[in-house]
């Protein structure tokens, strides 16, 4: 991982970004403004799946789905020129791996709840209560993202490789 | 002037920062985050269904997500707070903290506006004035200058 990180740093590409001294606090800021995103849809989504907001339909809250993958492709695009500008900082950081885990852990969450569970859940009455099924994957999201969240913030201080 | 110089050369402030351990700095400016996460996550999905672009659930389905607003900022101020103190003589010079706090202010001032004309009123969307509209598009814009002001005061001052 570290002569990767060593390779990805010796392009011109990445030379060329990190150059750009704006880029990084750009980058940074849209960053947040994803995860505010992100947060904000899934969580609205997770919580109502764990049962909050009662009444609501299902199919009403999924709605927001499109500015959560919005928000989710914003960082997923930042962070990659992150990773390309600075591997070093992230693939030798045990905290970054942790990150990516949840973020896989999360995606694949999604995925499950999409292909098998969404479509019985819409035709749920809005009154009734949720069936555990729901409420775990509600509340396997919900933690996921926030450990995102926390492994992102505290890489710089939780044992970075370099 | 000296007050704030007086907190930022304070005791508390030394070991704040200065401490090895994770539970200090990192521990609040991560709790920071969540706070923000929370505070503008919910309030991005109360202004987009205000813009009717996220959906059409009845506004008044959404008033409870305004507890989440009030808990999110009850941990960024709190956090905030602690974050100022130590940073205290720096920040209080600072233009961009104050475009950060404005922002902020003005914000929720906005968020709170929208419930009470048009989330609490419990309105139609098709009811949902043009008012109501530019102040959540006004509040989201504020947020994302807030994130940005936030930001940007790690790069501008020394």
């Amino acid at each position: 991982m570290h002569d990767f990180a060593l390779w990805v740093e010796s392009t011109r590409i990445s030379k060329a970004l990190f150059d750009i001294t704006w880029l990084w606090p750009l980058c940074e800021s849209l960053h947040f403004i994803g995860l505010c995103m992100l947060i904000g849809g899934a969580g609205f989504l997770d919580l109502r799946l764990l049962g909050l907001f009662r009444g609501l339909p299902l199919r009403d809250v999924k709605a927001m789905m499109p500015w959560a993958i919005g928000g989710f492709v914003v960082n997923a695009t930042t962070g990659m020129l992150f990773l390309i500008m600075q591997p070093h900082l992230y693939l030798t950081s045990g905290v970054w791996w942790w990150k990516l885990t949840f973020i896989v852990i999360a995606g694949l969450n999604a995925a499950f709840f999409e292909t098998r569970l969404a479509e019985p859940a819409l035709a749920l009455d809005p009154n009734a209560d949720m069936p555990r099924g729901l409420k775990i994957t509600g509340a396997v999201s919900l933690f996921s993202w926030f450990a995102v969240l926390y492994c992102g913030r505290m890489l710089p201080y939780l044992g970075t490789g370099n | 002037m000296s007050f704030f110089r007086s907190l930022q050369d304070s005791a508390f402030t030394d070991w704040f920062l200065g401490s090895e351990s994770i539970w200090t700095y990192p521990t609040v400016l991560t709790l920071h985050t969540i706070g923000m996460a929370i505070l503008v996550g919910a309030s991005f999905v109360v202004h987009l269904h205000v813009l009717q672009v996220a959906g059409g659930i009845p506004l008044q389905r959404l008033r409870q997500l305004y507890r989440f607003i009030w808990i999110g900022f009850l941990i960024n101020l709190t956090t905030g707070l602690v974050l100022f103190v130590t940073q205290a003589a720096d920040r209080i010079v600072d233009p961009v903290f104050y475009v950060k706090i404005g922002s902020i202010a003005v914000a929720l001032w906005f968020g709170v506006l929208v419930k009470r004309r048009a989330v609490d009123r419990g309105d139609a969307s098709s009811a949902i004035t043009r008012q109501s509209r530019s102040l959540a598009a006004a509040s989201l814009g504020l947020w994302m200058v807030a994130i940005v002001a936030g930001r940007l005061m790690a790069y501008l001052t020394s």
